[in-house]
């Protein structure tokens, strides 16, 4: 066991417990985090995504022991932004959610992409959404719902 | 109940590692899925693990004297928006995992993690990487085939670490890398390929070929490589069957859920067809990277 | 495009993207313990003995004899058994259950349990078979004594997994009177009548309710029916709420996939060059137990003439029984199967012959009025030829093909022209199914549809509330759709075989007109209405004889691929498609049902490789098992061309399988044009390319 401290959506915590825990069981079953999902539990699905300091991560395969001091975001804390609001419309308004499983983990992957990168092509996008499989959609829409969170949203990235 | 450790300082790190023999875990993307075990369970490890992620000091990429340092705690995407880094290593690992493999991932547990289809090996092989070792006695410098001994298995003792990654910093006439995975991206390799060529006068000065996932290390045999010295560029394409007949032998993969031998065999042989017929028709026109 | 068919947001994006939708895993209940299951380590084998470790306190086992009623999941053909009793018949086939608060204490008991076997001979070829039908139409034998040549095609599809992104699972609740399943599922009421066997229970002993769904597929059709009677035996056992939520190794080696086939053709040629005659023969492999599998057979033998009229067809089918994995629904439902084989020969024989493949095809197209393979008719006006002119233009198709065609470029182009019946195959809606639905006016003037019909993604939340809106004139947001209870729901039929639009919306219409007329303000009025089959539909279930389906969507795919001389591997360059699904409910939900539909079966055309080994699942994660990304996906170019039919709701028909069923012909007959060989099964993988280069 250890004292672990970080941020969690904006909130300063601190967790005893063992740090080989996946981030992703910390965040779910210790702080009620059930955005957060667990599509494969080996990295490769992308539904447990969450934010360490601004770039996506899979909770899945990062232990608890290494998050000392970062800042993590989830889809609970993603949702009270502007940036959220912008891309939930646009996931919308392109029709981008189906069965939703991989949604708030593909949020957060669009908001690290576009992070980085405000403008991106529709190659850099693809790209930067390759970890998070999505059965349901062919992907076509949710590209299109982050070029058009890129526009409607210019300036808050 | 297992014990973890969180050094300080990397010399804290060499400290307890002398003392206690934990194992290491940095980025934690292969020992996590390796050790996983029911969701809300923590992962089976039987031993006392040192967490080095947050050590800073070793979070660095240093461009000196010919030579590129690449510290151990250094992500895989820290590498792709490095000016320093050479453009094949990008594009190797620009073709591993995703994203947020790539944010927690990195370079220094590709290596001690000693897959076969590892995609940043056959690079690292062929820019003569070099592993620093640390320990509380003393650092070591260990050439990368040396230090990768098979599948998983690493000339890495209990008290120590690996602190950087030294590449060279050759600028190649032209070079090559080639991935073929299930799919586009975010795909363990089939087969991985990395070769380079320079060359003085038309003439080839220095070759260097190495093959990833059809043997239980990467493939790189620099008796072959000097073989090669002195080929004119303009009969380079004129003898890859030659050079083709030197590997076979070697190129043993196997058939498993990802590929098949035969597969894996075809592609690299054509890989180093492609890349002697290329480097012989670009050398001499523009320096260039194959894409 | 109609009125109704403008796209309005869905009903459930909103709690979707900000992860507060509750799927099965989130939920917690007081109380609850743990399930894992012990599964068989041999592929066919006597039990001859469980050796048990001493149980603490707490920690509990379930096997088949705790089961009060019936020890077999109802599902079509019962013969899959809720645990092993004697035998077992496929690797990973459920024991029994161990039970308990604490996971890692449930672990060590796995572990500790020895299961003493002694091994049978398994069976992994298609050598027994379990199910046979067979139907002719017009004369075979006729058509073959009087052709100058024959033809012949054998074709090979592998397995598909469903990859819902969640896996599946259930929690079962206790109270003294009633077990209560909480799950990610298709179909609530399949899974009430098996738990009722399983228990032995009335009625009111089980209530089913659907937890939010992360994806189906089909994958979530007949399956979640057994986990949900192993969790409900243990729940009723231990007097305990149970949860059953398998993590996806366990999901992907042990839940039902895609059939893999092998079906064999043979064609008479007549004096003048025509194909005079098809006989055809599919072979399934059900796995270990048959359960769904015969209608499978079915839809796909059924569909075994494609979109074509071929005079003298003779069909016969066959499911055969191998000790693994046992296979299931998955959208298109044998239809995938049938439509790679059917496409891919009516091209071959085209090349045969020497004629353009598609003038050749368009000769056999079936026209508006003509009898259908099992001798029904099609009643309803068929566009095809528009929409294949269609496509050509969209695609540019005849410029490619014939660019394409010189040697050495390694392009292709393909096209694929498809059909899928909509609604259960012959009289199942009359027979087996028999759909309820109400409409509850309540003292608000809001609306409760009142259906068992689930949404998992394809947003019937949605659709179903913008037929009865529209119908009743009021706002969608007047209209309550929750998700189904089989307390408070009737049973309106599973959501499968792309019925849920055309049967059940068709009920919520008529169900809405008939409220319309009885409406009064501030009073609450339930009004019903049930399935009849319309008086033309004749089936004889016996010998397929008949119309097998009231209505058929139908569509044309395009696909151009580049495939790279070096390592074989293929790039889609391009995706064009037109569809007739009579209306659009929602033209944005039916274009996100048609890009994933479509993006799946060029996938099972192209790239998921899964194989059984000795009766053992090779690709066992999605590391290995490999579905496309964002990255392996193109923009597609979709069109909808109206074409309403008069006996579904504003003139829709199905939708939901029919963009699956044409992806894989299209891309591996682009991938047989880029390459200049003959491509007879699918997945068409660089592995097999490299293999029709070195031999063909």
């Amino acid at each position: 066991m250890a004292e672990i401290k970080f941020v969690l959506n904006n909130e300063k915590v601190q967790i005893d417990r063992d740090p080989t825990m996946r981030l992703l069981d910390v965040l779910r079953d210790d702080f009620g985090l059930i955005g957060v999902k667990e599509g494969c539990g080996e990295g490769e699905c992308g539904a447990c995504s969450v934010l360490i300091d601004s770039e996506v991560a899979s909770s899945c395969i990062v232990p608890l022991g290494n998050v000392f001091d970062k800042k993590i975001v989830t889809i609970e804390g993603f949702k009270k932004t502007d940036r959220y609001k912008v891309l939930h419309e646009a996931y919308e308004e392109e029709g981008a959610v189906q069965c939703g499983f991989c949604i708030p983990g593909m949020l957060l992957a669009s908001e690290s992409l576009l992070n980085k990168n405000p403008h991106p092509s529709e190659d850099e996008i693809r790209d930067g959404l390759s970890g998070n499989l999505c059965r349901c959609t062919g992907y076509n829409m949710i590209v299109r719902a982050v070029q058009r969170a890129a526009e409607t949203g210019e300036g808050l990235w | 109940m297992v014990k973890s450790y969180f050094p300080k300082t990397y010399r804290q790190a060499l400290e307890i590692l002398a003392k206690s023999n934990p194992a290491i875990i940095a980025g934690g993307t292969d020992l996590m899925v390796k050790k996983r075990r029911w969701s809300g369970l923590s992962p089976g490890f039987s031993e006392d693990m040192i967490f080095i992620s947050q050590l800073r000091e070793l979070d660095y990429i240093r461009r000196e004297n010919g030579k590129i340092y690449i510290g151990a705690n250094v992500t895989l995407e820290k590498l792709l928006h490095d000016k320093d880094i050479p453009e094949i290593l990008k594009k190797a690992v620009a073709s591993m995992a995703s994203p947020g493999v790539r944010h927690t991932a990195t370079l220094a547990g590709n290596i001690a993690n000693a897959s076969p289809a590892g995609d940043t090996l056959p690079v690292l092989y062929i820019l003569n990487a070099r592993i620093v070792i640390g320990s509380l006695e003393r650092e070591n410098v260990i050439q990368i085939e040396d230090f990768i001994l098979g599948p998983g298995s690493i000339d890495l003792r209990r008290s120590e670490i690996i602190k950087e990654i030294i590449i060279d910093d050759t600028d190649f006439d032209f070079m090559m890398y080639e991935k073929v995975g299930g799919r586009k991206s975010d795909a363990i390799s089939k087969v991985s390929f990395a070769a380079a060529v320079s060359s003085v006068f038309d003439m080839v000065t220095d070759m260097r070929i190495a093959i990833g996932a059809v043997a239980p290390t990467v493939v790189r045999i620099r008796e072959f490589e000097l073989q090669l010295i002195d080929t004119p560029v303009n009969e380079m394409a004129q003898i890859s069957g030659l050079v083709k007949d030197l590997y076979k032998p070697l190129i043993k993969p196997i058939s498993d859920q990802r590929s098949t031998a035969d597969y894996r065999k075809m592609c690299v042989l054509n890989f180093i067809e492609e890349f002697l017929n290329k480097a012989g028709k670009r050398i001499g026109k523009e320096k260039d990277i194959d894409w | 495009m109609s009125g109704i068919s403008k796209s309005i947001p869905k009903q459930d994006t909103a709690e979707k993207t900000s992860g507060e939708a509750l799927y099965i895993g989130d939920i917690k209940v007081d109380g609850m313990l743990h399930a894992k299951t012990l599964r068989s380590t041999k592929t066919r084998a006597l039990i001859k003995e469980i050796k048990l470790p001493d149980l603490p306190e707490g920690y509990h086992i379930v096997d088949y004899r705790d089961i009060p009623g019936e020890n077999y999941v109802k599902i079509i053909f019962e013969d899959m058994p809720v645990f092993a009793e004697k035998t077992v018949n496929y690797y990973g086939e459920p024991i029994l259950l161990v039970i308990g608060s604490d996971k890692q204490q449930i672990l060590k008991l796995i572990d500790a349990i020895e299961v003493i076997y002694e091994p049978l001979e398994p069976r992994y070829k298609y050598t027994k078979s379990v199910v046979h039908y067979e139907y002719e139409k017009g004369n075979t034998d006729t058509a073959f004594a009087n052709a100058v040549r024959t033809i012949n095609g054998e074709y090979k599809t592998g397995y598909q997994e469903h990859i819902y992104l969640e896996p599946q699972g259930v929690i079962s609740l206790y109270d003294e009177n009633k077990i209560t399943i909480l799950g990610s599922m298709q179909c609530p009421y399949y899974i009430k009548n098996a738990v009722m066997q399983v228990l032995n229970a009335d009625e009111d002993g089980v209530r089913v309710q659907q937890a939010t769904t992360g994806g189906a597929f089909g994958g979530k059709e007949e399956f979640p029916s057994l986990i949900a009677c192993q969790a409900a035996v243990a729940s009723a056992k231990l007097k305990k709420p149970v949860s059953l939520i398998y993590d996806r190794m366990e999901d992907i080696e042990t839940t039902t996939k895609r059939h893999p086939s092998l079906i064999k053709f043979t064609a008479a040629i007549g004096p003048d060059f025509t194909v005079d005659g098809i006989r055809a023969h599919v072979s399934l492999d059900s796995g270990a137990y048959i359960g769904l599998s015969g209608v499978v057979l079915q839809r796909a033998m059924i569909a075994a003439s494609g979109v074509y009229t071929i005079k003298n067809l003779s069909v016969s089918g066959d499911v055969y029984e191998t000790n693994s994995v046992p296979n299931g629904a998955f959208r298109g439902f044998g239809a995938p199967q049938m439509f790679f084989a059917v496409e891919m020969f009516m091209e071959h024989i085209a090349k045969e012959l020497k004629y353009s493949p598609l003038e050749f095809k368009l000769n056999y197209l079936a026209k508006t009025g003509d009898a259908t393979s099992t001798g029904g008719q099609f009643r309803n006006p068929i566009i095809m030829r528009d929409m294949v002119h269609k496509a050509w233009e969209i695609s540019d198709y005849r410029r490619k093909t014939t660019e394409f065609s010189q040697l050495g470029v390694y392009k292709g182009i393909g096209m694929s022209l498809f059909l899928h019946g909509c609604g259960f195959t012959g009289s199942g809606e009359q027979k087996h199914i028999k759909a309820v639905v109400r409409l509850r006016k309540n003292k608000d003037d809001t609306v409760t549809i009142l259906a068992s019909s689930t949404d998992m993604g394809q947003g019937a939340a949605t659709t179903l509330r913008k037929i009865a809106a529209g119908i009743l004139e009021l706002s969608v947001e007047q209209i309550i759709y929750n998700k189904p209870d089989t307390d408070h729901v009737p049973d309106s039929g599973p959501t499968v075989a792309s019925r849920t639009i055309m049967i059940v919306g068709g009920l919520i219409a008529r169900a809405a007109v008939d409220l319309k007329e009885k409406w009064k303000p501030g009073e609450e009025i339930i009004v019903e209405q049930r399935y009849k089959q319309p008086e033309f539909i004749k089936w004889d279930e016996d010998k397929l004889r008949g119309d097998a389906y009231p209505a058929y969507s139908w569509g044309v795919v395009v696909s151009e691929v580049e495939v790279n001389p070096v390592t074989w591997t293929v790039e889609l360059k391009g995706l064009w498609s037109v569809y007739d699904i009579g209306i659009a409910i929602d033209e944005r939900i039916v274009i996100g049902q048609i890009e994933g539909g479509l993006l799946q079966g060029i996938s099972y055309g192209m790239m998921e490789v899964m194989e059984c080994k000795e009766g053992i699942i090779q690709q066992r994660n999605v590391t290995d098992y490999i579905i496309p990304t964002a990255a392996d996906s193109i923009n597609m170019h979709t069109v909808l061309m109206d074409n309403s039919y008069p006996l579904g709701p504003y003139g829709a028909k199905g939708a939901g399988e029919l963009p699956l069923v044409g992806g894989a012909p299209a891309v591996a007959m682009a991938i047989e044009n880029a390459i200049g060989k003959k491509v007879t099964r699918i997945p068409v993988t660089p592995e097999y390319i490299m293999e029709l280069m070195k031999n063909g």
